[in-house]
């Protein structure tokens, strides 16, 4: 049903793993991120194996030319997307106070005002064609307050929630993927390595488990999608415990 | 209560009854508005009936120019401000999809980037002098979700919980107070008049009840304040109600 995918920060961690389980599926594939080595190795690698189509973007998304260029081949009408990934991001350390508020304000326009623009430049061709998915990767954090990241992610659960409710009567169903600690190499990217992340081990997902699962709820339409039984356990307490706990909840781990 | 409080939006609605009632406890002022005549109207009456100092900086927050006006009162470290009310904003229409991105950037930029650049800025010499409130007008549409403004407003509700948990503790509160519909020019501007919002009236509340209640949790430490029973109940509700339901409740009204 679907053919064409765009995925942001698809080099590696979740986004590359939405490549390699879309791609399996016969998807063809639209990769960004900023590091292009990366991005050619796993195209080719993914042509190989799946025989499907993989162009590779790169691109650094907080800069306004390159980003438009992404907009452009996601509006591009003769090579419709036919879903979109909103999923590069990165971490900053918790000390709000002591981090440099630009490198708060690229935080903020990566994981907030970049899956904007490109969710609005996306929703006009798929409402007009009538089918279309929006794939928002958040983290549980939107649930549990945790510094500017669980806020980013906060905006885009309460956004994904609302847009689905609002566009899926028309076609086009917009998903917030909210997983919990993650192996990836996100972690290691903020200077902490495998194991002293303070995180306890039954806290810790697989990688492919998270996007299988959460493959499944876009299939279905969710809103959004809460992988693991663990993590939708821990979401539906936040429901029931005071603020207050949840947030000294947010400050575990990091 | 504070010594001196600087109000974003301080020219109507929210901002301007935050300016009264801390006047009327003796707390001088410092006014933030583009609105410059309406400030100083604002101010002189307040001056008068209050023998307050107030001051009138007329800035637009968008600017970047401007923005550090205001930055370095905020930080002047010869006359400090220890309360900061965000409370700048502005409502656009429900229809992201038809809405031009510039606003919904602009919108962006006004209710998240805005309040971190000055939370951020205020948040050092408060945590120096161990004391300090920090205040930010948010909205139910935080739990409602909203269009981009209910995700704006998860933003300010997330990030403003996790603060007042890490920063409590060292003498700086974070409230998010979390107004329904309020009688306030802010529908007006929008475009709709008075009984043509589309709101039943029980659902209306008083500026000056909502001001003054959360005056009362910001004294409290609260990292949340919801103003009046009705919205407390309604939003104990949205923590039980499925999900998807609410997302029909947020198609209601303006």
């Amino acid at each position: 049903m679907t053919r064409t995918a765009l995925i942001t920060g698809a080099s590696s961690g979740i986004g590359a793993e939405f490549a390699r389980q879309l791609a399996a599926r016969g998807m063809d594939l639209v990769l960004v991120a900023r590091d292009k080595a990366a991005l050619s190795t796993l195209a080719i690698a993914l042509g190989d194996q799946h025989g499907v189509e993989v162009e590779v973007l790169s691109a650094d998304l907080v800069v306004p030319r390159q980003r438009e260029r992404i907009i452009r081949r996601l509006t591009d009408p003769e090579h419709p997307i036919d879903m979109l990934v909103n999923n590069a991001g990165f971490g900053l350390p918790l000390q709000f106070e002591r981090n440099d508020i630009e490198d708060e304000v690229r935080h903020l326009e990566l994981h907030v005002e970049v899956p904007m623009r490109l969710t609005h430049a996306a929703l006009g061709p798929m409402l007009q064609r009538g089918s279309g998915r929006i794939v928002n990767v958040a983290s549980v954090s939107g649930f549990i307050p945790r510094g500017t990241y669980g806020a980013c992610k906060a905006w885009m659960v309460s956004f994904s929630r609302w847009a689905n409710g609002k566009y899926s009567r028309r076609g086009v169903t917009v998903t917030a993927v909210c997983p919990g600690f993650t192996r990836t190499n996100f972690h290691e990217r903020m200077g902490l390595e495998p194991g002293r992340e303070g995180v306890p081990p039954w806290m810790w997902l697989d990688v492919r488990d998270v996007v299988a699962e959460a493959l499944r709820d876009v299939a279905r339409g969710s809103g959004v999608s809460i992988p693991s039984f663990r993590y939708k356990a821990l979401v539906a307490l936040t429901r029931l415990v005071p603020a207050g706990t949840a947030s000294r909840v947010g400050e575990r781990g990091r | 209560m504070a010594r001196t409080a600087l109000i974003t939006g301080a020219s109507s609605g929210f901002g301007a009854e935050y300016a009264r009632q801390l006047a009327a406890r003796g707390t001088d002022l410092v006014l933030v508005s583009p609105e410059e005549s309406a400030l100083a109207a604002l101010a002189e009456g307040l001056r008068v009936a209050h023998a307050v100092r107030v001051e009138v900086l007329a800035a637009d927050l968008l600017h970047a120019g401007q923005l550090d006006t205001v930055i370095q009162r905020l930080t002047d470290a010869a006359r400090p401000v220890d309360m900061l009310v965000n409370s700048a904003g502005f409502g656009l229409t429900q229809g992201f999809e038809l809405n031009d991105v510039h606003d919904e950037v602009r919108h962006l930029h006004l209710h998240v980037e805005v309040p971190l650049r000055l939370m951020h800025e205020a948040v050092r010499p408060m945590l120096q002098r161990g004391s300090g409130r920090i205040v930010t007008v948010a909205s139910v549409a935080a739990f409602v979700p909203w269009g981009t403004y209910g995700a704006c407003k998860a933003w300010l509700v997330s990030f403003s919980r996790w603060a007042n948990g890490r920063y409590s503790g060292r003498g700086v509160t974070f409230t998010a107070v979390c107004p329904g519909f309020t009688h306030t020019d802010f529908h007006v501007r929008m475009g709709l008049p008075r009984g043509e919002e589309g709101v039943p009236g029980w659902m209306w509340l008083d500026a000056h009840r909502v001001v003054a209640e959360s005056l009362r949790d910001v004294a409290r430490g609260r990292g949340l304040s919801v103003p009046s029973w009705r919205y407390k109940a309604l939003l104990a509700l949205t923590r039980v109600l499925p999900v998807r339901l609410l997302a029909v409740l947020g198609r209601q009204g303006a």
